[in-house]
């Protein structure tokens, strides 16, 4: 029996979030982009060639067969020959007549315990995961049950009492036993679906309870109840044979079961009659196969990440990517970023998340990250820091990260352990993620220290207390868990972990996001302190420029995967030069000064897939001209600052775009 | 005054938290009342854990309230008997939600709520004219062309286009009252003042009144008449937008005010002092639940719970220190 994984159906297949709607506006079902990706999958293809092979079989046995499977008219034991490929039963019947003709029933055990099954899965499942409370209990204890009882014995016993028990008896009890797995796996989605808002939003909206299950739940579930359905054929398929085999079936009935009972009885292997045995098992095999095969497929199109396993190199290289020059990092600086670029595997090819990115980073520096969703910057940090998963958490494909003088993209994983953590650490932007849940926070600094140091218990302990000291938690704190400390005391603790061996850098991805505005602020002082006091320097990854504002040296601004602005932050907040820097900053409503119409950057990100061929603001860009359409813009240097706009050439500086953006 | 139309009175929810035997109440809201009149956008601050999606959650009618009553058009909504009653008042208060991500079912087309909006409450709208109907409310929020938006799937369309269909699902069932709860803090900043603008460009074309939701003052000076905030699940402040962030009057709202990232001010060093956090109110004892942080709390504030008193014309204050809400021109400090 194959075992579907639980996957979410939810999640959109490699969709970039923030893209821009395709071009094509054609009326598609889900059903019909289903059976899109199930065309272009081989086990897909295979396991449904298998199966109408046998529904064929199944369906006009009389006229594939050339005999009837009951004619005991040819010399008992013959071998295969052209007359009988199988050759003949100790009866005198044609195997490959008995073989063709038991095909209907073998399918029809298999299609309909399948079905039985799922539709118990279905209502047990989603009402317990629906319903919950005592109905949940109730319908969780009788899947459990039934997941423990050992079917095959009950069912021998079942059937012994039915003696000669037909299909239907046979389709009953195996439905009725085999549901437990699917019903267990609908629940738990079931449980998770309920949390999400669309659900929540049909009840506001006045639908019914019963609407909700089979309306809104059901439909997005569709390959968690294919796979289950094909779980429970494949498990028919194989119970039935085995019952028949041992005699509880029907002895008269034509099924590969009974072929099986029959070769046994009669000794096939001792009559050296082997494909009395063989060729039933090799149909129930295929069959089984043929199920098995399509719910593979069906796991791999609801999950792409089963699917892509490699990244494929080709068209990756970034735009204006560089032959990197072996030049040795200047000493002033801690950090050196050249010509990075970082891409994703997704289902339509590769996706380059970040393109030709240089920067420095001086000693003691605070960097500011800042772009909307889906513009590369937690991939940037992630890549400096070394910390992505190939091929679909992104690989480097080009460039070079000097941290110290040293190239890390060419560093071991072990040479890597080395300076993680003493040398540079990273603050993530959920603490409850980041944090184990079941250990303390003493013990997940203890962790860290053995694994990264030489340090006695005694120094650890002492350590510990201290960073918690400079980030003002409490001591008491250390021997709590993570769930006893507030939003804000866990962000803390991660940025004590992180200080533990008073790191020259720190990466932060977003570590405010998640407190309120009180703490945010808070914070942000408290690190920007810190790191006057131990002088490391920090990159800060934000979606919120005004956060930053008061804390960071210089800014770099990322539109979709690219620099479109690097300079110093006060310069950047009182002078924008990009377009996109520019539309940033009057986005958004102050509570100082006069309340006045704002209008935002209007459109949105575009697709990473299939970017603009010019410059990839210029679709959103109020001073866009024909040019940027057509040509891509490199990056200026303008003030000491870079920026990636036309608008800003020495040629065209007089041009009309002058007033609206300085 | 007539009568407005929404009038919260004393409302009231506690939640059993802990053990099976373990009495515990977290008190999510605590004897909250407001007014909303017709047309008016009030928006109600509060940080995570103050009790603002749970207001939402009972106007919505997902939770029923501990005590207190909420009267809409004058009739209180826990009178609600009937189906028909109930479908009335689910079409006159609609819901747009926070994360356009999960708000929209993944295995339909984006117009699916929208036509099962019409469905449930304009029985009016026959089947042939249902689909003129959809692509109104989508061109209604800037979804354009309509025509071709209607054929998408959530995941094709991105965040904000995504809060628009969220906003198009709650128009087309024609309310009077939308609750919009936190719907721009999930969109990138660039796209967040459409959205806003969307809220007041309705009110102006379809008369509809919003309550929301935010923990962004900010913002909410920029859509709203007026301002209530919210702490650990009492009401603490309320008034006019403008007089509220100009002068506020709460201890708490001045903090909040004080931590607004504001790119256009000079930092003020005195605010990092406060690294408190807004309690969780379990089986609390009367008085203020802000004292812990307050810097000017005073004896009275351990033992009374202060209650909204008037400081002004439409000025409300849960607070025994604060003073009376002077002229504009005498109070900017």
């Amino acid at each position: 029996m194959s075992l579907p994984t639980v996957a979410d159906p939810l999640e959109p297949a490699g969709a970039t979030v923030g893209s821009g709607p395709p071009e094509e506006a054609t009326r598609r079902s889900v059903g019909a982009d289903l059976f899109r990706s199930v065309i272009h999958n081989k086990k897909a293809l295979v396991g449904l060639g298998l199966l109408l092979f046998f529904v064929v079989l199944a369906a006009i046995p009389g006229q594939i067969a050339p005999d009837n499977p009951r004619a005991k008219i040819y010399p008992p034991g013959l071998g295969p020959s052209i007359h009988h490929l199988f050759g003949t039963t100790a009866y005198g019947e044609d195997v490959f007549s008995q073989l063709v003709f038991g095909t209907r029933q073998s399918l029809l055990i298999a299609l309909l315990v399948g079905g039985l099954a799922t539709v118990i899965a279905v209502v047990v499942g989603v009402s317990a995961g629906y319903l919950g409370g005592t109905t949940d209990g109730i319908l969780s204890l009788v899947t459990d049950v039934i997941l423990v009882i050992p079917i095959f014995p009950l069912i021998i016993v079942i059937a012994a009492y039915e003696k000669n028990s037909g299909l239907f008896t046979l389709v009953v009890v195996l439905g009725v036993l085999g549901w437990s797995y699917g019903a267990r796996q609908l629940r738990s989605q079931t449980l998770s679906l309920r949390t999400r808002d669309f659900l929540e939003a049909a009840r506001v909206r006045g639908e019914r309870k019963s609407y909700v299950i089979v309306h809104e739940i059901l439909p997005t579930m569709t390959s968690l109840i294919l796979a289950s359905f094909l779980g429970a054929a494949v498990y028919a398929v194989l119970f039935a044979a085995g019952l028949q085999f041992i005699g509880l079936g029907d002895p008269n009935s034509q099924s590969w079961g009974t072929m099986l009972y029959w070769a046994e009885n009669n000794e096939a292997l001792g009559a050296g009659m082997p494909y009395w045995a063989i060729m039933p098992g090799v149909c129930i095999a295929l069959l089984g196969a043929a199920f098995a095969l399509m719910n593979y497929a069906f796991d791999e199109v609801s999950s792409p990440a089963l699917r892509l396993r490699k990244l494929e190199r080709q068209g990756v290289d970034a735009e204006g990517a560089e032959v990197v020059q072996a030049r040795p990092a200047d000493p002033r600086n801690i950090l050196e970023v050249r010509n990075l670029s970082v891409a994703y595997a997704s289902e339509h090819g590769p996706v380059v998340a970040v393109d030709d990115v240089s920067f420095e980073l001086a000693k003691g520096e605070f960097l500011g990250v800042v772009g909307e969703s889906a513009c590369g910057k937690s991939t940037l940090v992630y890549a400096i820091a070394r910390l992505l998963g190939a091929p679909l958490a992104g690989e480097i494909t080009n460039g070079q990260v000097l941290f110290k003088g040293q190239d890390m993209v060419a560093l071991s994983d072990k040479q890597l352990r080395h300076i993680r953590w003493r040398d540079y650490s990273v603050v993530m932007q959920s603490a409850m993620n980041a944090l184990n849940p079941v250990l303390t926070v003493a013990a997940q600094m203890r962790d860290a220290c053995e694994a990264h140091s030489t340090m006695t218990k005694r120094q650890i302990e002492e350590r510990s207390r201290e960073v918690l000291r400079l980030v003002s938690i409490d001591p008491v704190h250390l021997h709590s868990y993570p769930h006893q400390l507030s939003g804000g005391m866990r962000q803390r603790a991660m940025i004590a972990m992180a200080l533990l061996f008073t790191p020259e850098l720190i990466v932060m991805d977003e570590p405010t996001s998640a407190l309120d505005v009180v703490g945010q602020r808070s914070l942000m002082v408290q690190i920007k302190e810190l790191q006057e006091q131990l002088g490391f320097a920090v990159i800060f990854v934000t979606h919120d420029m005004s956060l930053v504002r008061h804390f960071s040296d210089r800014l770099l601004v990322m539109y979709a995967a690219q620099v479109a602005e690097l300079g110093r932050t006060r310069q950047l907040f009182e002078k924008p030069l990009h377009p996109y820097t520019h539309g940033l900053l009057e986005a958004f409503p102050s509570i100082h000064g006069a309340k006045e119409r704002l209008l935002g950057i209007p459109g949105s990100p575009p697709d990473l897939l299939r970017p603009p061929a010019g410059c990839r603001f210029a679709p959103r860009c109020p001073h866009a001209f024909a040019r940027c359409e057509a040509e891509r813009p490199q990056l200026l240097e303008v003030d000491g600052e870079l920026v990636r706009c036309f608008l800003h050439e020495p040629a065209t500086v007089e041009e009309p775009a002058k007033e609206g953006v300085a | 005054m007539s009568e407005p139309l929404l009038r919260v009175e004393g409302l009231t929810r506690h939640f059993r938290v802990g053990k099976l035997l373990g009495r515990q109440k977290l008190h999510a809201v605590d004897d909250v009342s407001f007014e909303l009149e017709p047309g008016e956008i009030v928006a109600l601050v509060g940080e995570s854990g103050s009790g603002k999606s749970t207001i939402a959650r009972l106007l919505a009618r997902v939770y029923k309230p501990t005590s207190g009553e909420i009267y809409f058009d004058g009739r209180p909504v826990s009178n609600l008997r009937t189906r028909r009653q109930r479908l009335a008042y689910a079409s006159d208060v609609a819901m747009v939600f926070q994360d356009p991500y999960s708000s929209i079912n993944p295995a339909y087309r984006v117009t699916h709520p929208i036509e099962r909006g019409i469905v449930l409450h304009r029985r009016d709208v026959g089947r042939r004219k249902r689909e003129a109907e959809v692509e109104r409310s989508l061109a209604e929020v800037g979804l354009l062309p309509a025509a071709r938006v209607a054929a998408k799937f959530p995941h094709e369309l991105s965040g904000g286009q995504r809060q628009r269909v969220g906003f198009a699902s709650a128009l087309a069932v024609k309310p009077k009252l939308i609750v919009a709860d936190e719907p721009v803090s999930m969109l990138d900043v660039s796209i967040r003042i459409g959205v806003l603008n969307l809220m007041t460009e309705l009110r102006e074309r379809e008369g509809v009144s919003f309550l929301y939701i935010t923990h962004d003052v900010a913002s909410a000076r920029y859509v709203a008449d007026r301002v209530l905030v919210l702490y650990a699940g009492h009401l603490v402040e309320e008034g006019p937008a403008e007089d509220v962030i100009q002068r506020p009057k709460h201890p708490y709202t001045q903090l909040l005010l004080s931590a607004v990232p504001d790119p256009r001010a000079e930092l003020g060093i005195s605010d990092s002092a406060d690294v408190g956090e807004p309690p969780k109110v379990i089986d609390p004892q009367p008085g203020c639940r802000f004292r812990a942080r307050c810097p000017y709390a005073i004896g009275e504030c351990e033992t009374v719970t202060p209650p909204l008193r008037e400081i002004g014309p439409r000025r409300l204050v849960a607070c025994h220190v604060a003073e009376r809400d002077e002229a504009p021109t005498a109070a900017v400090g």
